[in-house]
Parts: structure tokens; sequence; C-alpha cells
């Protein structure tokens, strides 16, 4: 009997047992931080371009962890609305946070998974060996690049073909073509919103997202009336430490009453999609070899991450393939992943992909999601990672995923440590 | 590729006589070694490449390493699960010719010196390592690394095997020692490794004999460890972490003035020369090469063998790459893929065209086979 379990313990009994096993050659997660995630067009962020909130992000993340910056070898940004996901302004972002420049660059969009996709991106290149510390980023200023530049226009002849037209519709749309498809009441879904509300307001109040977020210092351009009742601007510095998408009271009753917002007889309306915001979020990545020689300490373990592509005019769904397709490459089931962050572009695809992936309610999105907390596209999967390791006990498995917009989803695992 | 099937019995360990180009000698163990005989067979490799077996003795529990003697010819000592050290002889059928009694668990390598070749080593889960003379009663000594039960970084959750009570303890493996080798450049040294990541260096001759000591494989279980054949300072260690790591014990810090080794809460361990990375399952075996200094293998529960290039430079570190260990580090040249089991052991033969090898695991093979063309 001895025996038997001297060998046991030299080798791992199941797959989530060996994905929890440490070894050198993992990556892992040294660092996952976020800033405050401001409102859209009206909250703190929004007169700052997404390449100061990432600098100032990035700062505030090396000062925090107090990592030799000349290790990075590599920087991945994702970012959704700038032109060209920001290639230009947000290496330029890298190097003004003291980010030698040493460290390449690389500007990623994925649409709402960039974020998840740089992490995944520089996670590979540590997996491959062609890195062995990398920093992984999502950014996003919805204020300032969100609007009707940020409709996409597609060449006549390519607009004849029925599916690519399908990537047109507008997101709101899809939600609606879920909600119809697969039977979503809109009661339901305003249930849903109303809970994410209450679980977000909740973990302000008591403070459970002080440890993931860094506060920044911004400055806000403020309309005041001067001693002669005249308007004019005046630019304030302000620090932002507390999402401002939150709040309390909302309640199913409450969001009952709001209209419809992409068609009359629709379900989706502001209160149950997520909502339009402005943030940053990073995560440091290095081989496990390298994070323990220099005695950093380790947050997680990085497992694995899988896109799939959907239909367009239903993309809402992505989770609900995606998360089947990562459980299964990495070996694992439902029931050995501890929390879900599943981003919640809209109540009505989310719950389609809880139930399709049979997740109970007590796993998915324990803090609250992007129906009170806000989506800042590009953000939103790096900022998933700064939450669920605050969610995850050492040694628990973890989940994160979102729909794409296009129709796709990503879905990917990680380890608490 | 030669092979030779030892049915019945799992391969633990296997060797190439020192004397004789055409022999190995085998240690196996019936049941996988959980329960059961044991068994040491000594095999001929004929002219026409068949293996054959000449002599084997059937032991009361399981065999779980040899060694050659260096002295006499004919003479191979094991390790058996009973706590039991014997020294067969392959002119005498049946009985041991020795038979050693003093290790109260499982014994787990036994290893002969190359250069004082009157003594050799032997290692047990006991947590002793102990030094024998073939030609006395009792050990010349015994070596006792220090316990260190707190280095653990993983806590495994087994499923339950057993609901008997006396079953639910499994007991640590902290202490248990798996490998105890001399140097083969310096006839007082000792290089041994154990379950809770402690590779140790003694001197025999010394009063305070532990020379160094130090976390190898970040808590988890060291199973395995060689010397270099070429380079006294550089060593080998293997463990359930899956790596190969390559050590320049010059560059690890002695134990401290009151000669305690590291201190248990210490899981990190000094930085490795090299790193070898690409087992799936825990590393069982490494051996370094008798012909190239840079050449090992190893052997896995990932159920292969495979062949090692280490291009780390101990006398300039500086080019084995800024950065990591990994750039210019080598790499894995071969992969051993025939093994359906566990491989547990291995060797290098010492004869003829440099490259030949051998193997054995659970799925009672042996196979002989060239590492340069795998």
């Amino acid at each position: 009997m001895n025996r038997l379990n001297q060998l046991l313990g030299q080798l791992s009994a199941n797959k989530a047992d060996a994905i929890r096993q440490k070894n050198p050659d993992d990556v892992v997660i040294v660092g996952a931080y976020r800033t405050a995630i401001g409102k859209g067009g009206r909250g703190s962020f929004k007169d700052t371009g997404s390449d100061y909130l990432l600098t100032q992000l990035f700062s505030a993340f090396l000062k925090k962890t107090g990592v030799d910056a000349s290790l990075i070898e590599d920087v991945a940004v994702g970012n959704v609305l700038n032109r060209a996901a920001g290639a230009t302004e947000h290496r330029a972002a890298s190097l003004a946070s003291g980010i030698p420049d040493t460290a390449a660059f690389v500007a990623l969009n994925r649409q709402c998974s960039s974020g998840l996709m740089a992490i995944s991106d520089i996670a590979n290149k540590i997996k491959c060996g062609e890195i062995d510390c990398g920093l992984a980023a999502g950014v996003e200023s919805m204020s300032l690049n969100y609007g009707p530049q940020a409709i996409p226009k597609l060449d006549p002849h390519v607009e004849e073909n029925e599916g690519a037209k399908k990537c047109l519709i507008p997101m709101g749309i899809t939600n609606e073509n879920v909600a119809e498809k697969y039977n979503i009441s809109r009661e339901v879904q305003d249930e849903f919103a109303a809970n994410s509300y209450a679980k977000a307001s909740e973990a302000v109040a008591s403070g459970k997202f002080k440890d993931e977020i860094l506060p920044i210092e911004v400055t806000i351009a403020e309309e005041e009336e001067d001693d002669d009742g005249e308007d004019k601007v005046v630019y304030k510095k302000v620090v932002v430490d507390t999402d401002e998408g939150p709040r309390q009271g909302v309640t199913a009753a409450k969001l009952a009453k709001l209209k419809p917002a992409f068609k009359p007889t629709g379900v989706t309306h502001a209160g149950n999609a997520s909502q339009v915001s402005d943030g940053a979020a990073c995560v440091l990545l290095m081989r496990r070899s390298l994070a323990e020689s220099k005695g950093y300490p380790i947050q997680g373990k990085f497992v694995l991450c899988c896109s799939v592509g959907v239909p367009p005019e239903i993309m809402g769904v992505g989770p609900a393939y995606a998360i089947p397709k990562v459980l299964q490459k990495s070996g694992l089931t439902v029931d050995d992943v501890s929390v879900f962050e599943i981003n919640e572009a809209f109540a009505g695809q989310c719950l389609f992909s809880q139930k399709q992936c049979n997740i109970p309610d007590a796993k998915l999105n324990p803090k609250g999601g992007a129906i009170a907390l806000g989506h800042p596209l590009g953000c939103t999967g790096a900022r998933q990672y700064a939450t669920i390791l605050r969610e995850l006990q050492p040694g628990e498995i973890g989940v994160t995923s979102m729909c794409i917009g296009t129709g796709m989803g990503a879905a990917s695992v990680l380890v608490k440590e | 590729m030669l092979s030779f099937r030892t049915t019945g019995y799992n391969g633990y360990g296997v060797q190439y006589s020192p004397f004789f180009d055409s022999k190995l000698a085998v240690a196996t163990a019936a049941n996988y070694g959980l329960v059961g005989n044991g068994r040491l067979y000594i095999l001929n490799i004929e002219p026409n490449g068949s293996i054959t077996s000449p002599i084997s003795w059937e032991t009361q529990d399981g065999l779980f390493d040899l060694s050659w003697s260096e002295v006499h010819e004919n003479q191979v000592a094991t390790a058996s699960g009973d706590g039991l050290v014997k020294l067969f002889d392959f002119t005498v059928g049946q009985f041991p010719v020795m038979n050693w009694k003093e290790h109260l668990r499982e014994v787990f390598s036994v290893n002969w010196n190359l250069v004082e070749k009157d003594k050799f080593v032997t290692a047990s889960w006991d947590g002793l390592i102990k030094v024998w003379t073939p030609s006395r009663n009792t050990s010349l000594m015994t070596l006792q690394p220090q316990i260190d039960s707190i280095t653990k970084t993983v806590q495994i959750n087994q499923p339950p095997m057993s609901h008997q009570a006396n079953h639910q303890n499994p007991g640590s493996t902290a202490n248990c020692v798996y490998n105890a080798q001399f140097s083969p450049h310096s006839p007082s040294t000792i290089l041994s490794c154990n379950g809770s990541s402690h590779v140790s260096v003694w001197d025999i001759r010394s009063p305070d004999m532990l020379q160094l000591d130090f976390i190898a494989h970040g808590g988890l279980e060291a199973l395995t460890c060689d010397w270099n054949k070429y380079k006294p300072t550089v060593i080998a260690s293997g463990g359930t972490d899956k790596s190969i790591r390559i050590w320049d014990l010059r560059m690890i810090d002695r134990p401290n003035a009151f000669g305690a080794p590291s201190p248990a809460y210490h899981t990190r361990g000094p930085s490795p020369m090299n790193e070898l990375l690409g087992h799936e399952f825990a590393v069982r075996k490494v051996q370094w090469s008798p012909h190239d200094a840079q050449e090992l293998m190893s052997t896995s529960y990932d159920m292969t063998s495979r062949i090692w290039r280490d291009s780390s430079n101990e006398r300039a570190r500086f080019l084995n790459g800024a950065r990591g260990v990994l750039q210019m580090g080598g790499g894995c040249r071969g992969v051993f893929r025939t093994h359906k089991e566990f491989v547990i052991g291995c060797d290098y033969s010492l004869w003829g065209e440099p490259g030949w090898v051998t193997t054995t695991g659970w799925d009672e093979m042996v196979y002989v086979w060239d590492a340069k063309r795998v």
C-alpha cells in the first residue's frame, strides 16, 4: 500500500490535478491589475485618451509590483476602436510608462476578446520559447472613439454576399436574434441584469474590487460658470479608484419599465445590456522558472485559450461553444471549475451560454459583470483576469469567456496559486 | 534494436557489465513492484543479435536497482523492497553470496564506487544512505539527510484507494532517499536526492559529511541524480516536476556555519545551470553518457526514454544565454517510444561504438538500442 501511495504521489491522478501541478515551463501570471471602469461619455475618463489610460496603468503597475521592466520582452495590447487598434499610440504609451524600447510591441484586435487575445498571444510566445516574459493588456476609450465613425462599411460587391452582410448586424439586434431563437424572455433577462447590478454594487460597497484596481490620476474638463455668469472649461485633476458603472437599487421591476432599444417589440434595453465604458487592464506573464529565479510572487497559472466561430447574426452564443471547447482541450469538466467570468455583453446571450454549459448561478460572475460594471471593449478580456484572480482560492480553476462581434467566442482556463 | 522479455516481472533497473561487452543485468519485480517477488536476470547479447538469459534468481521481494561489482566480474549487488541488500555471483546458482539486512524499508538504489572499487552505496526509503564493502557483514557507515517534511509545493488530492483505516494515512515521502551515487571523480564523494526535493553532496572523509544541500525541484520530489562523467562539478537531477536540471556544484552555497542544510521553508532553491524540459510525467532516471560530456539520457513515467544534449558551459556561464537558461541550452535529441509502460531503468554501454544504450520498464521489456538513431 505504501509503495502504491508513493507511486501515486509521483503521478497526477486526474487532469485537474495535472493542471494544478507547478512545472518550470508553466506560463504564470505575476500580476493582474486594472483601472477603475469609467462611465462612457460622462465618467471620469471621458477626456482621457486610451494611450494616457494605458501609460498611467503601466506606470502604476510597475510601481505596485516592483517588477524589473527590462525583463519585459514583448507588450501586446488589445484594442477595438482606435484607428489601427492603437498600434502607434499604445507603443508610445508603453515607452512613456517606463518600459524600455527593447520590449517589442503588438496591437491586437479580435473585437471584444482583444484583451484576452493579448494574454493568449504573450502566453503562447512564452510557451514556445520565443520570450520569457511579456506584458498583455487591453484598453478602450469608448468615450472618445465610439460613435458613427466606428460603423464599418463594406464594398458593395462584398455586401451582396448573405454571410458577409451579417457581419454588419448591430450587436443589439444579434441579441434580439438570440433571445428569439432560444426563447429567452425579457423577464429573465431583466432578472439577470438586476442580479448583476446587485452583485456589483455590493462588491463596490464592500471594497471587493480594491485589490485589483490601481488608482490613476487623469484630467477632466468641466464646464463651470465664471463670475460673469459665462461658461468656461476648467481642467481638474482627479484620482480615479472606483468603478462608476454599478448602482444600487436596480430591480427587475424597475428595469421592466425601460423601452426596448433596438426594435419596438424587442427585449434588449439599456438596463440589460453592457454599458459603454472606458478602462484599461494588464496582466504580466512569465515562464515559471524565470519568475521563481527572480523571486516574484506568482498569482496564477495560464493554462489554455481557445477561440471559435459562430454565426454572426447570433454572435452572443460564442461562449456556449468556446467554453466546452477549452474545457475539452484541457481535459476538464464544469465541475472542476470554481468560477466562470463570462462577459455580459447582453443578458440574453450570457444566460443562453450559462444554460448551454450548465453553469450553476453561484459560479457565474460572482462580483457582477459588464451589465453593471461596463464593457470597455478591448479591455474586458484582461479585466476579467484581474477580477477572477481575486475570486479564486489557491488551487482553484477559473474560466473567462466572452462573445465576439461578427460571430465568435473565446474562452480561457487559468489556475489560482 | 534488440529486446528481451522478462515475462511476469516488471523491469526496474538495468546495467551493462563493466567486464563483458555482451552482458547485462536486470533487476525486476513482480506485480509492478507493488507486492510480490523480484527476479535478477543476467542477460547475454549473442553474436546473432538475440538476447538470452543464462541465469536468474528469484527473491522474496521486488528488486528496485542493481549495480555490477567493479572488482569481481561475476558479481552484482541488488536493492530489494524488504530492505535487504544482496550480492549475487553468476557462477553460483540459487542463492546470493551475501545478504545484508540493515535498511528498514525499501532499498531504492545501489551504486558501486568506480574509483575505490571495494565500496558501494545504497539509498533507502527509511531515510538512510549506507556505504558497504562486500567483505564485511555490516555497513561501513550511515549517512542521514535532514528530514524536511515542510517543503512541498503541491497538495495533490488523490482518489481514495481503500477504505481500511490503516490505509488512510499514506505517510510522508519527504525523507525517502531515492538515489545515491558515488562520484566517478572523487572516491569519497556521494550525491543523493530525496522526496522533499533536496539534492545533497556528502564527503565521507569529513567529520561534517554533508557538504552541500539544496532544493532542486521546487519542492517536488527529486527522484534521480547523476554525476557528469567528465566535469567533476556538474551533476544532473530529475524529479516529479518533469524537468531535468543541470547544476554546477560550485555555484551552490554551502550549508550555513552550523552545518545545517538550507531551511525547510526555502522552497525555491538555487538556479540550475540548465533545464531540460519535455517529459510529460515525472523523470525517473537520468544518466550521463560515458562518452560525451554533453549528452545524457533519461527515463520517465511518460513511457519514453529521451536522449538530451546539454550545451551549457560551466566554465563560461555568460555564454549560457543572457536572459534565461533556455537559450543555447541544448535540448532533446531523441525520443525512444517503444516501451508500452513506464520506463524506469537505463544505462549506457561502455563498449564498442558510443551510443548503445539499454532501457527497461513496466512493460516487462528490456531494449538495447542506438541512441544516435532515435
